[in-house]
């Protein structure tokens, strides 16, 4: 405990340095506003702005970063109050209660309390995180190339079993996605792969390149789509007070509390995420509370709920990217990306190698909340202008900074042409209701999976018995097999007591 | 034929395809000559496999029943929309480099604008673009000090 408390505190000198502190607060303004645009989750947000970080410090880029994630969690939800249209998925659950308040002339408290839950949820996390983050790094050293290959295989099939109805589309998302990885040089052998005699493609599809094509410009492309006739919902801009009275207080509490820790959990697992959290803390305050039949109606503890949930689940969600180095979502997936940009391998050593990174994100979590309450209670009235800018104009600019944030990770325009082929990609995904996630997640890990499995077949000879070899890895099969088979079941464990189920929407 | 079955022989079609290159890919001179070709193999038969599966599903449901994930729908007009964008991005492609950013970004931003937005807003597309040009030229030569490429007139 000491040593923790002795590390959170170096981290806390390394994160309030004037220039992180600057960066958390752009990264949490640009993030809210990002979050807030209907269509553009933390996801598309954090990789259009990914090429911001690349001149800064390592522990400044991951600050930025980070603050560009809570700030778009945090601005999820504005829209989903002001207009029932959730910024990002994780937001959906925020729609049921957030806009009927909104509708009823609460608005104010409706902003005030998404963000006191989120606010209080992240916070909570991020004790959970500094508990748990030097433990499971420890235990992750014992991790051999075998037992990182199946941890991989257990995050990407969670990941793709999302849902029973996209189960097997999530997997072959998954294996596109892998197979972008194999374009270029080979890193052991230095043959070249899929390069089709392309000198630029040498190099390999760069995953930023990826990320940025089949989330920004697929979502551009089917947004086009309904611009013809999107018309721009007047936004309410001007507010009263935002804040919220004694009873709401109370009403939102212990569902703030309650349902944190659920979030949280959900967050470490791979694969399920802010979605999921939320839609879960939301169903179970329904169910506990005395007043469920207000919910749906504008009942503030069904707003709370979800917001602290979500939070807290993206907070939950950086511990495996972090101590274990494989990211159970796509947003984290390009955090650790971004880490590879820099030149740092997440996982177990970076704990050990570098220590003032590590603790000064951590540290910046604790900040970076605050900021987060701060950028959205004072000024939601003025950030939610934004809201108002019509697609039409909006979704052009977001083309061009896409190009040109793609334009500075190699300095070479071939990038565009994949690019946009990738940006196509992603809009018939979108069509054929394909989910990006698995994909995405694939192309960031796929390198080093590829990489860890030929490690493990060099070490054993060249036999498959290594991945069965240790508990470590028959735990991770059962996982990766209980969780492609989880859908399934609960699946037929509602039939069988004819309840409803519903189905987690694929974004 | 329903969506998902276009779906699974896309897979198969993608999944052959890769995996014909696969075999053909050059052998590593040193160590395990097949080593850089197991894990694309490996992924090849996966991809057939993942879309034989679905293919067979959907078949069981009946290849030309109703399928309540509606058939996605292409109308004339959106997708005459995201051609321009993407013929707009092409072009973008080649001038980039030749007329340096602030002037291939000013032509593509503006024709991107002028179609989304309406021919009808010129002046608003006009202040968009070459505010957003110049802004983003700042902030990215100046301000990160990441260079961009320039125009062959010197400036910008």
């Amino acid at each position: 405990m000491g040593e923790i408390l002795t590390q959170l505190s170096h981290g806390f000198s390394v994160a309030l340095t004037f220039t992180n502190v600057l960066w958390m607060t752009v990264g949490a303004a640009l993030g809210t506003v990002l979050g807030m645009l209907p269509g553009l989750g933390p996801t598309t947000g954090i990789a259009l702005l990914l090429p911001m970080t690349f001149g800064m410090e390592p522990a400044t880029a991951l600050i930025a970063m980070s603050a560009i994630y809570y700030g778009a969690m945090f601005g999820g939800s504005r829209s989903s109050i002001l207009l029932n249209v959730p910024g990002d998925g994780a937001a959906v659950a925020s729609c049921f209660d957030g806009y009927p308040m909104a509708q009823k002339g609460r608005a104010e408290a409706a902003l005030a309390i998404s963000a006191i839950a989120s606010f209080i949820g992240g916070l909570i996390a991020t004790v959970a995180f500094v508990l748990i983050a030097l433990p499971m790094a420890r235990f992750a050293l014992k991790f051999g190339p075998a037992e990182y290959f199946v941890l991989m295989i257990f995050a990407l099939a969670a990941t793709a079993a999302i849902s029973k109805e996209a189960i097997i589309k999530g997997l072959i998302a998954m294996a596109i996605g892998l197979m972008f990885t194999t374009v270029g040089l080979d890193h052991q052998s230095g043959m070249p792969r899929f390069t089709f005699g392309i000198t630029e493609l040498q190099t390999g599809i760069d995953f930023v390149v990826v990320i940025i094509g089949i989330y920004g410009i697929g979502e551009v492309f089917e947004n086009l789509e309904h611009i013809a006739k999107a018309v721009v919902k007047p936004v309410q801009t001007k507010f009263g007070k935002i804040w919220i009275t004694m009873e709401d207080w109370k009403r939102s509490f212990w569902p703030i509390i309650r349902q944190t820790p659920v979030g949280f959990l959900i967050g470490i697992l791979p694969g399920a995420g802010g979605t999921i959290a939320a839609l879960m803390a939301y169903n179970n305050e329904k169910q506990i509370s005395k007043r469920s039949h207000e919910f749906g109606e504008g009942a503030i503890e069904g707003l709370a709920a979800p917001e602290a949930a979500n939070n807290a689940c993206s907070v939950g969600a950086m511990i495996p990217m972090l101590t274990l180095g494989v990211p159970g979502s796509g947003t984290t997936a390009i955090m650790l990306g971004a880490l590879l940009i820099l030149g740092l391998q997440p996982g177990p050593l970076l704990f050990q190698q570098h220590p003032d990174i590590a603790w000064g994100i951590i540290a910046s979590m604790f900040l970076g909340n605050v900021v987060c309450a701060i950028i959205n209670i004072p000024l939601a009235g003025l950030l939610v202008r934004v809201l108002s800018v019509p697609p039409r104009i909006l979704y052009p600019l977001i083309v061009s900074i896409a190009f040109l944030g793609v334009y500075t990770i190699n300095f070479s325009a071939v990038d565009f042409v994949i690019l946009t082929i990738l940006g196509f990609v992603g809009y018939l995904m979108k069509k054929f209701k394909i989910p990006a996630a698995p994909l995405i997640l694939a192309s960031v890990v796929g390198e080093m999976m590829e990489s860890s499995f030929r490690q493990s077949m060099m070490l054993s000879d060249g036999s498959f018995g290594i991945f069965f070899s240790s508990t470590i890895t028959n735990v991770l099969w059962l996982l990766a097999i209980g969780s492609i088979a989880w859908p399934f079941i609960s699946d037929y464990r509602a039939r069988k007591k004819n309840e409803h189920t519903v189905d987690v929407p694929l974004e | 034929m329903r969506p998902n079955a276009w779906v699974g022989l896309a897979s198969i079609i993608l999944g052959v395809s890769y995996g014909i290159q696969a075999i053909g890919l050059p052998r590593a001179p040193i160590g395990n000559p097949m080593a850089p070709i197991y894990f694309p193999l490996g992924l090849a038969g996966l991809m057939v496999f993942l879309g034989a599966l679905l293919f067979i599903t959907e078949a069981r449901k009946g290849l030309n029943s109703d399928d309540k994930n509606k058939r996605p729908k292409f109308h004339f007009e959106s997708m005459k929309l995201i051609f321009a964008v993407i013929l707009f991005c092409l072009i973008y492609t080649v001038l980039f480099e030749r007329l340096g950013f602030v002037l291939s970004t000013i032509i593509f931003l503006m024709s991107m604008l002028m179609v989304v937005n309406g021919a009808k807003k010129w002046v608003q597309n006009a202040v968009i673009t070459v505010g957003f040009s110049l802004g983003a030229w700042y902030l990215f030569v100046q301000v990160f000090q990441i260079s961009l490429p320039t125009s062959p007139f010197g400036i910008l």
